[in-house]
């Protein structure tokens, strides 16, 4: 233990954040445990079923799907001389920046009864009524999953790629010495091997499938996030959406579990990357058919609905849609930037303190305040109404009490709210960020101030900070786009007449007036684009 | 003894730039070479290209009479019947022992396969260990696990790259005689990449010296260090120090003495030096004046003592600051002695530039 370090406002300042970060979350399943039996078994007896149903076999439909999609368009991009390559690397990453409701929005519009693509088969062939010809409905559950598996897919994508490209050139080798080609050793060597890291990203996708909200309550499929929704705004029904949020972390959890088994798993990766010296020559027809599947992919990923998106915008905007734009666009920033100002400075304090502070518990304020990032925006939401909720009573009630004028719901019912959940639910993105960023600042550097005299104070703003600049500002982008795009948490948390890019948005969606909101959605594809841009550079070097 | 390798003025570039130039080599069945050289001297290309994995730029290579490698005429590696153990034995880590054994042999019938598994689990010490993953092995015990599978096929060639360099330096002469043993009663020919001249001496029946792409020396390793052809070679094996000379006639004048009666090709010349090995040195015993030499370094070694000499009266032209000396005679730091060169067979080299 570093002497001088263990000053105690430091001590206490990181231990009550981190717990104030936990706390919502334990307060939530608290309330959710302590909810009354009958509740769980009139919940049982009638819609959880369908629910937990629903949500598994949409996860298990999209994990199957971004499988199917992911691991190849890997395999092409690392393994063989498919065309453009250069170019679908990256191409490849865009659609994790597209909404999946966004998507489904459009393909909607695309491909439904009144859409173009119906209409111009009607004209063609000479059909007049559904009656007249069979067409898939896309407003389903394997529509969802088709929609979100679209959007999801960059995940298995990236982890499987890089996985191939890390692995030992040397047992690639190991095989052709013992008589296998070049294709026959991807299969019994490259393949197996990457099987940890496709079942991180497939343990990655089930979590956001589980998370989504938007897509699905969209197309009218009922999910436990749905549920939660409607059961707290449709019924105001606390209780039980503070149960069904509890059945869902418990998901959560096992996925979460699954992850880091799988993550343990990949100890394969070596030092000595595969250089690419060998790929799998493909014949002229398969380089075809492996180019379509890649340009598909990054077609209806990506371009196609950010051309819908585009061509709506040159249609329908005008000076109002910009005044609205610029109104929700500040309310977004306003949060997005206090989340990620305050989440960095807070992941800063837990970063310094787990390095500086060697005792054996220094790293828990690190770990407990990352436990909100696997948790969906929906269950956030319903940790901090069940614990701000009655927190603002009590003050009302304190204010009473001592002959105050009531101060209102000033936790619970204004941006502060939405701020903190922003907080728990983006705390572990900017904790790895800066914690790597600590880990690449030798030890010494922490001894060699004291020996010159330096103290503690003055050692952090002239060595540290100026060190973990770069991880700082990485850290405050992710955060801050993230904070941009989250949906489920603000619409169930905003203040009245409070809209932010997503919600309204999500709201023109609903009503099925996008057109009202494309630049909006432009904005906000724009804002998700720019992590990716971050992790394709960082990929590169 | 049939000839297994032949390489004729191979050469092999990357991008336009030379990496191997002009190597020819000849390797008998059951020899083992020791490709030795700093490290970018093109040793591992050379393993890699013999292996397939690099192309060649010129020249030829023939394997076991039959084959021929040429430029025009590719053989991809799994049609080379070459074994090879990689420095970091890239074992399989999903596959269990046995499994990483059998793993180029899958087109033998089960029975045989298991019979030559099991065959080389018991050459190898390796019969416990069959069913557990290359992690839960010790580095001896994976290197043999690599050698085991990289034999399975019988290969007519074993290409073995830092065989050692993994190795606990404790046990690794031990090792080195094992896995020599092993090979010699298999009649393997072997060829193994090294920068420790130990190494050669212990293990390679044969040694290359390689530098910059080329091979300098090839040879039995008491032959090479009997007659280095070049200064690269004596220097990279260490085999003495550098002193300079006058020549004028047949004598021969140094800072530590004169020989009279040099015959041979020696010449004056920028930057030629004479070979000096330890052996070829002596204190004169007794003598109290004439000292040419002074001690600036000692260092301890398990046959006595090391010492470093300066010349200490020599005209500047001659003046050295650097003679190894090998004595069990103890001696001050600083201290002013007489040495004198045993006659021997003249080494002389011009020093290049690097």
């Amino acid at each position: 233990m570093i002497s001088g370090n263990n000053s105690k406002p430091w001590l206490t300042t990181t231990w009550l954040s981190a717990l104030a970060l936990l706390a919502p979350v334990l307060v939530m399943l608290l309330a959710g445990i302590g909810a009354p039996a009958d509740l769980f078994v009139h919940l049982w007896q009638t819609v959880l079923p369908d629910y937990i149903i629903n949500t598994l076999l949409l996860g298990a439909l999209v994990v199957v799907l971004s499988l199917c999609f992911g691991v190849p368009a890997a395999i092409f991009i690392a393994q063989t001389n498919v065309l453009g390559k250069k170019y679908l690397r990256w191409l490849l990453l865009l659609p994790l920046a597209m909404p999946a409701y966004l998507v489904a929005y459009l393909y909607t519009d695309l491909f439904d009864y009144a859409g173009p693509v119906q209409r111009f088969l009607r004209a063609s062939f000479g059909w007049s009524s559904p009656a007249d010809y069979w067409f898939f409905d896309l407003r389903t559950l394997p529509g969802a999953a088709v929609i979100l598996s679209l959007v999801l897919f960059p995940y298995v994508y990236m982890l499987a790629r890089t996985a191939f490209e890390q692995q030992d050139q040397n047992l690639l080798r190991a095989g052709r010495l013992l008589g296998l080609s070049t294709r026959q050793s991807f299969f019994k060597i490259a393949l197996p091997l990457a099987r940890p890291a496709v079942a991180v990203a497939a343990s990655l996708v089930l979590m956001e499938t589980l998370a989504d909200f938007a897509t699905v309550q969209y197309f009218a499929v009922n999910t436990l996030t749905t549920a939660i929704y409607d059961t707290w705004l449709g019924y105001g029904d606390l209780t039980s959406a503070n149960a069904l949020a509890s059945v869902l972390m418990l998901f959560i959890l096992f996925t979460v579990v699954a992850e880091q088994k799988s993550r343990a798993g990949q100890r394969h990766q070596s030092n000595r990357p595969n250089k690419q010296t060998e790929v799998i020559v493909l014949t002229p027809w398969q380089q075809a058919g492996a180019g379509i599947f890649c340009w598909f992919l990054v077609l209806a990923g990506f371009v196609l609905p950010l051309g819908l998106l585009l061509q709506m915008a040159f249609e329908y905007s005008d000076a109002e849609q910009l005044s609205q734009l610029m109104n929700t666009g500040k309310n977004s920033l306003e949060v997005a930037v206090y989340a990620a100002t305050l989440t960095v400075l807070l992941a800063l304090l837990f970063g310094l303190y787990r390095r500086l502070h060697r005792d054996r518990f220094a790293h828990v304020p690190q770990v407990i305040s990352g436990f909100g990032y696997a948790i969906p925006g929906t269950v956030i939401a319903m940790a901090m109404l069940a614990t701000f909720g009655p927190l603002d009573h009590w003050i009302n009630d304190l204010a009473e009490m001592l002959g105050w004028q009531s101060p209102g719901l000033v936790l619970s019912g204004s941006i502060f709210v939405i701020v903190f959940a922003f907080i728990v639910r983006f705390a572990a993105i900017a904790n790895g960020t800066i914690a790597s960023g600590i880990g690449q600042i030798p030890h010494s550097l922490d001894l060699a101030p004291a020996s010159l005299g330096v103290g503690l104070k003055k050692m952090l703003l002239k060595v540290h900070l100026p060190l973990l600049k770069p991880s700082l500002l990485v850290a405050w982008l992710l955060v801050f786009v993230e904070a941009m795009k989250e949906l489920p948490a603000v619409l169930l948390l905003r203040p009245f007449n409070f809209e932010t890019l997503s919600t309204q948005v999500y709201q023109l969606i609903s009503d099925e007036m996008l057109e009202q909101g494309a630049l909006g959605a432009i904005l906000i594809v724009l804002f998700g684009l720019l992590p990716i841009i971050w992790l394709n550079r960082t990929n590169s070097h | 003894m049939s000839e297994i390798l032949n390489l004729q003025q191979v050469a092999v570039n990357f991008d336009d730039k030379s990496i191997l130039a002009d190597i020819s080599l000849r390797l008998a069945c059951g020899e083992i070479l020791g490709l030795l050289g700093p490290s970018g001297c093109g040793k591992t290309t050379l393993l890699n290209t013999l292996a397939g994995f690099v192309t060649l730029a010129g020249g030829e290579i023939q394997i076991d009479g039959d084959m021929l490698i040429s430029p025009g005429h590719d053989i991809a590696p799994e049609h080379r019947h070459i074994g090879m153990i990689f420095q970091d034995y890239a074992l399989f880590p999903h596959l269990t022992v046995a499994e990483n054994i059998a793993f180029g042999i899958t087109k033998l019938s089960k029975s045989e396969q298991n019979l030559r598994v099991n065959e080389l689990l018991a050459l190898l010490k390796l019969a416990e260990h069959s069913g557990r993953y290359p992690h839960q092995l010790s580095g001896g015990q994976q290197q043999r696990v690599a050698i085991a599978r990289a034999l399975a096929p019988r290969p007519k060639l074993l290409l073995l790259d830092e065989p050692f360099s993994n190795i606990d330096a404790r046990l690794r002469n031990e090792l080195m005689l094992e896995i020599r043993q092993l090979l010699k009663k298999l009649q393997m020919t072997a060829i193994f990449v090294t920068h420790n001249k130990d190494e050669v001496f212990t293990f390679a029946d044969k040694v290359a010296v390689m530098h910059e792409g080329k091979l300098l020396q090839l040879g039995k390793p008491a032959e090479v260090c009997l007659q280095p052809n070049c200064y690269q070679v004596a220097d990279f094996l260490q085999l003495g120090s550098w002193i300079p000379y006058a020549l004028s006639g047949n004598e021969l004048t140094t800072a530590i003495g004169r020989l009279t009666d040099v015959s041979g090709a020696l010449e004056n010349g920028e930057s030629r030096f004479l070979l000096i090995k330890p052996q070829d040195v002596e204190i004169c015993e007794g003598e109290t004046e004439g000292h040419n030499v002074i001690v600036n370094h000692i260092s301890v070694t398990e046959q006595g003592y090391h010492y470093h000499l300066a010349s200490s009266s020599a005209p500047a032209p001659l003046a050295f600051d650097q003679l190894s000396l090998y004595s069990p005679q103890i001696l001050a730091l600083g201290q002013n002695l007489k040495v004198q060169i045993k006659p021997h067979n003249l080494l002389v080299f011009t020093k290049d530039r690097h």
